[in-house]
């Protein structure tokens, strides 16, 4: 039984009160996230008026939804109307939003417990957590490590068992690669399928929010719970069919693609891994075939050059004027804005802001952008050939494991080199989940990515699950610390 | 090649002030990043057409009807509530360049 499906029976058999279960997990906060640094604000009465509101209604007899009662995380850059909302930066400290996010307006409605809000990399901006203005959150398998980025503070969270799912965003990898370092699930939807509505937005046509769960059931539950229509997003379609219903479909005859471009510069413990689960899904009576994404090798470059121009473009807002930190002391209002945001904004903010004005800039639109998007457009034609062989595709999640503290620090382009296998996905529109699928000789898990064609999200979350099935003993492992239940 | 004065022109169009100490190491930063970009100059091929959306999404637009909109007050409250319903900043020369 999934984490989320357990505690519901708990809260539903009366063998725990909400009150109770939602108190154990503020006391474990309090206790683990001085060693984890998951969360960079707890919610503890917020959670607990909730906590009382979804006991009244076991009380009363009243019917919990899924996510009723259920205690969770939202990454810090999810609007949440009357809580301090930072995305991790020194611009945004003290900023309270004055709307919901709908992923959280959709989960409030729930009642779904919110314990705190989870660190990140500024701005989602990083892979590390570690351009957090308030330092990285440490990896609970080994706290020398970090918990991957963007989506840091979820995943560190959600493994450490101080919350049971978390919602993370993923611009290039934000909720995969923190999922891969953690020993998680961590589900990119099809762009489009979750609103992006209250989230604060990085790269508009790439940024798109997804689940941290403990199993593959469970990113499934939560994903059918936010992937509604919206019509404040207008790229909002919402999902096209519930996930759960199909999740435990027999995966017998479907075809796995494995695209050699995607195992180049891999670990050698990593390819092991892959090649593992391959024989667990030709098990299974999947057939696995040979396929190319020939536009692959040029994905990392185009994400970037994208990415940090959108970014460039969506970071103007923040002039000190309306919200958010503003210079102490200034000539004049163009004085005023620069400052504020030279001394607001972290280090690799400010790089990425100049990669993308430079990349936008007149005399070098067409030789950057330009031609990114060409090639964008490419790479999506390369993965609709790809579909035409195979249902899925399958790569590892990251060509490693959890990196060392500090790592990210030393070189911008080795570390972006890092996130060259999941970036892929957000250029394309696709959907993915970063499914565990072993240990590297540290005990680092090591993630495996499922990819799927466009609103193929049910598909991927049925191979998903029924790989999971297979070799769940070996896959997890859950860590002595926080709650147990 | 990126130079200084590079620098200096693109943190100005961002609206982002660089002190002299900065520039020598964004210089070379930035050097990195832009040459890592420039692998893609020779991909491009004649045929490759401009892409601009994904998923065949288009706009999702709803009818424009007014609605309750946000109240003045509580937009004010992140800026320590403002000033005669406005936002103040302190009174400068100058003009935006």
């Amino acid at each position: 039984m999934s984490k989320i499906t357990y505690i519901g029976k708990l809260l539903r058999d009366k063998e725990i009160s909400c009150t109770e279960l939602t108190e154990k997990y503020i006391m474990s906060i309090e206790a683990e996230n001085k060693k984890l640094n998951a969360y960079v604000n707890i919610t503890a009465e917020t959670a607990m008026r909730t906590a009382k509101d979804v006991d009244g209604k076991i009380s009363r007899g009243e019917i919990l939804l899924p996510l009723e009662g259920i205690p969770m995380t939202l990454k810090d850059n999810i609007s949440t109307k009357d809580i301090e909302t930072t995305c991790c930066s020194n611009i945004l400290k003290g900023y309270v939003p004055i709307y919901d996010a709908t992923v959280w307006n959709v989960l409030k409605n729930q009642n779904a417990v919110l314990l705190g809000k989870a660190n990140m990399d500024e701005f989602a901006m990083g892979s590390s957590c570690e351009t957090s203005c308030f330092g990285g959150a440490l990896n609970p398998y080994s706290t020398s490590h970090v918990a991957g980025g963007s989506s840091g503070g979820a995943a560190a969270a959600v493994a450490g068992n101080i919350a049971v799912y978390g919602l993370g965003s993923d611009t290039g990898g934000s909720v995969r690669q923190p999922a891969s370092f953690c020993g998680l699930v961590g589900l990119k939807p099809t762009y489009g399928t979750v609103s992006r509505y209250g989230l604060i937005a990085y790269a508009s046509s790439l940024d798109q929010i997804g689940p941290i769960t403990t199993s593959v059931e469970d990113a499934a539950i939560v994903y059918d719970a936010i992937s509604i229509y919206d019509k404040n997003d207008a790229t909002s379609q919402g999902s096209r069919k519930k996930t759960t219903d199909t999740l435990k479909n027999n995966i017998k005859g479907i075809k796995i693609g494995i695209a050699k471009e995607y195992f180049e510069g891999i670990r050698d413990d990593v390819k092991e891994s892959i090649e593992s689960a391959m024989k667990v899904y030709e098990s299974l009576g999947a057939e696995v075939v040979s396929i190319s994404l020939p536009q692959l090798k040029h994905a990392l470059p185009v994400y970037y050059i994208l990415a940090c121009a959108e970014a460039s473009s969506n970071l103007g807002r923040y002039d000190g004027i309306r919200y958010g930190y503003r210079t102490p002391s200034y000539n004049d209002i163009n004085d005023m804005i620069c400052k504020t945001r030279s001394e607001g904004f972290g280090k690799e903010v400010k790089r990425r802001i100049m990669l993308g004005t430079y990349v936008l800039s007149a005399g070098y639109y067409d030789a950057y952008y330009k031609k990114a998007q060409q090639l964008r457009g490419a790479l999506v034609d390369s993965f609709k050939d790809a579909f035409k062989k195979c249902d899925v595709i399958i790569s590892p999640t990251v060509p490693m494991t959890a990196f060392e503290l500090n790592f990210t620090q030393k070189d911008p382009i080795e570390t972006y080199m890092t996130d060259i296998l999941t970036v892929p996905v957000n250029i394309a529109g696709l959907p993915a989940v970063s499914v565990p699928c072993g240990f590297d000789d540290k005990g680092l898990p090591i993630g495996m990515q499922i990819i799927g064609n466009s609103f193929d999200d049910a598909k991927i979350l049925n191979a998903a699950y029924q790989y999971e099935q297979v070799v769940k003993n070996h896959i997890y492992k859950e860590l002595q610390t926080g709650v147990r239940l | 090649m990126i130079t200084r004065d590079d620098i200096i022109k693109i943190a100005r169009l961002a609206k982002l002030s660089v002190e002299d100490d900065e520039i020598e190491a964004l210089t070379h930063d930035m050097a990195e990043i832009i040459g890592f970009a420039d692998t893609i100059s020779s991909a491009v091929q004649d045929g490759f057409e401009d892409f601009d959306d994904i998923n065949n999404i288009t706009n999702a637009f709803h009818e424009d009807e007014v609605q309750e909109s946000f109240d003045r007050e509580l937009i004010l409250k992140n800026r320590d509530g403002g000033e005669q319903g406005c936002f103040l900043v302190k009174k400068r020369s100058g003009r935006i360049k």
